[in-house]
């Protein structure tokens, strides 16, 4: 029988290869040397600054502000979305009649356009919009220029609208992991006299620890992450209340063409985001199985 | 006490359902009126024929289904190589999608923005297209499926002496239907939407996709906001219908993929 040479199945392979290096390994290796430089676009020549970027940026405050904008976003998003997407996935996972028409209308948000929906809810939070006058008629006293003009509002309805977003996609998610909950299980526990609240307690929740586990984690590497809808909604306005660290990068690198600096701002965001994924696993890990 | 129960669970299932599907209501009704409240079409002729809306659409077109097929070509070659020449490439796969996993976009973007401006690529159909023609997730997808298939058709082939390359299109291709199909759908709702790459490799017109359109219109200072949600309208209507056609498929290859991750 004539097997193929190792030299076709990487040839198979190669076009992954490829991709992977071009646009994955190469960038990563570039921009960390690039941050180490003061690399511009139109400069005549560039030189090493060694670590300076960092140290530039670490008393930068703009940059101070775009972590801790960051960091309010991710801590504040997270526990509602994961709480929201497990308790829509709890009301779907009973058997009724429309259950998959339900599913698909809270999952259509995540499907579309991240533009889109920032563009959606930029009218909804404007002065006279729909959300708008909602405040109003609830005596919210809502700021005189609409949500998104305000340095007090502007995140923290850009945060809603993440929450709202996320959650069908979690919700499908968690969806998974109750279907994967042996029945028997639920029969064993009522068989002994367990109530309803007790099931979910001592059965659905230890269960769903993987998949909960599986959701923040990702959950805090993509929030870590806002750019679309900072972009299409604030533009890190009004003076810096929604600026986050991937802004800044976008805003340094991409529009003052400062590649040096911006990439040792994108590097010091993808440090965080490594370690803070690391600890979620580390922590959540100890926690649920002790 | 029952009743109550079901009433109530009906209510809540009701209300978030409101709540889901109300902005992109909201966003019908605007794009479908006008200053006055009567329904017409006014903003959609507007957006097309005073606006380049209609190149916009036909790039978002041409980049999704060129990504599309180069993903079913190239996904399928490496699913293909993964399932079935284990020892070569596992432990490369296996680093490299860690590596993507972890990586965020913003990291990569600028030195991508400076390798396309040094070839000159920037701002052409290549700088959309070359980045996305080939997907770890659809790689997986395509692996999955192989290892469930039987080897022993191959090797049928094989001892018939079928080149590698037949074997691959002939037999293990039509095969692998279903997993292609879901793996397109997903692949070109996600070209589709993508925002931040066609954004920053691009600045003409002649390339700007939907969403890059539409997320500059807001930028200029008088907003109509009747015609914006119209261009946002043309822009969400395909993912959806395609969406509703293929649900379930979505669905199971969002829950397959978290699960085997």
């Amino acid at each position: 029988m004539r097997y193929p040479g190792k030299g076709r199945g990487w040839l198979l392979f190669s076009p992954w290869i490829l991709t992977f290096l071009l646009f994955w390994l190469f960038p990563l290796i570039y921009s960390f040397v690039l941050s180490l430089t003061d690399y511009r676009l139109l400069s005549t020549e560039t030189h090493s600054l060694g670590l300076a970027n960092y140290g530039k940026l670490l008393s930068d405050p703009d940059f101070q502000s775009a972590l801790k904008n960051s960091f309010i976003f991710v801590f504040g998003t997270i526990p509602f979305t994961t709480v929201i997407s497990l308790g829509m996935a709890l009301l779907l996972n009973n058997r009724f009649r429309g259950r998959s028409f339900f599913r698909a209308a809270y999952f259509m948000p995540s499907i579309t356009a991240m533009v889109v929906m920032a563009l959606i809810f930029s009218n909804l939070y404007s002065r006279g919009g729909y959300l708008y006058l909602l405040a109003q008629m609830a005596g919210l006293n809502p700021p005189a220029n609409g949500f998104l003009l305000s340095q007090k509002t502007a995140l923290p309805a850009i945060m809603a609208m993440d929450i709202w977003i996320a959650s069908g996609y979690y919700m499908l998610l968690f969806l998974g992991g109750l279907q994967s909950i042996p029945l028997e299980l639920y029969e064993a526990s009522r068989i002994a006299g367990a109530s309803r609240w007790q099931q979910f307690r001592y059965v659905t929740l230890p269960l769903l620890k993987p998949m909960t586990l599986f959701i923040i984690v990702i959950n805090s590497i993509k929030s870590f992450q806002v750019f679309t809808e900072i972009f299409v909604m604030t533009k890190g306005g009004p003076l810096n209340a929604t600026l986050t660290g991937v802004y800044f990068v976008y805003e340094n690198g991409l529009r003052r063409f400062d590649f040096g600096y911006a990439s040792a701002a994108a590097y010091i965001v993808f440090v965080i985001i490594a370690v803070a994924s690391a600890l979620q696993f580390k922590f959540l890990k100890t926690e649920w199985t002790a | 006490m029952k009743r109550f129960r079901c009433i109530l669970f009906y209510c809540a299932l009701c209300g978030i359902f409101a709540a889901m599907v109300f902005p992109l209501i909201w966003m019908l009704l605007l794009s479908l009126t006008g200053n006055s409240s009567q329904f017409t079409m006014a903003n959609f002729i507007y957006i097309f024929s005073a606006n380049h809306f209609g190149l916009y659409l036909a790039n978002s077109v041409v980049v999704a289904l060129i990504v599309t097929a180069g993903n079913m070509l190239f996904c399928l070659m490496c699913g293909y190589a993964l399932a079935r020449r284990k020892i070569i490439a596992d432990r490369f796969w296996f680093y490299t999608v860690m590596i993507v996993l972890m990586v965020p976009a913003h990291i990569v973007i600028i030195p991508i923005y400076i390798l396309m401006t040094k070839c000159g690529l920037y701002d052409s159909y290549a700088a959309l297209i070359l980045p996305w023609l080939v997907s770890p997730i659809g790689i997986f997808l395509v692996r999955q499926y192989i290892t469930t298939l039987p080897q022993s058709l191959e090797e049928a082939a094989r001892i018939d002496g079928a080149g590698e390359l037949t074997i691959l299109f002939r037999i293990i291709m039509p095969l692998c239907r279903p997993a292609l199909a879901i793996l397109a759908v997903q692949v070109f709702m996600t070209s589709w939407n993508n925002f931040l790459f066609p954004f920053i490799l691009t600045s003409s017109e002649q390339y700007r996709t939907l969403p890059v359109a539409l997320a500059l219109l807001l930028g200029y200072q008088s907003i109509d906001w009747h015609q914006l949600m119209a261009g946002s309208t043309v822009a969400v209507i395909p993912v959806i219908a395609v969406f509703l056609i293929f649900q379930k498929q979505i669905i199971s290859g969002i829950t397959a993929g978290a699960f085997k991750q």
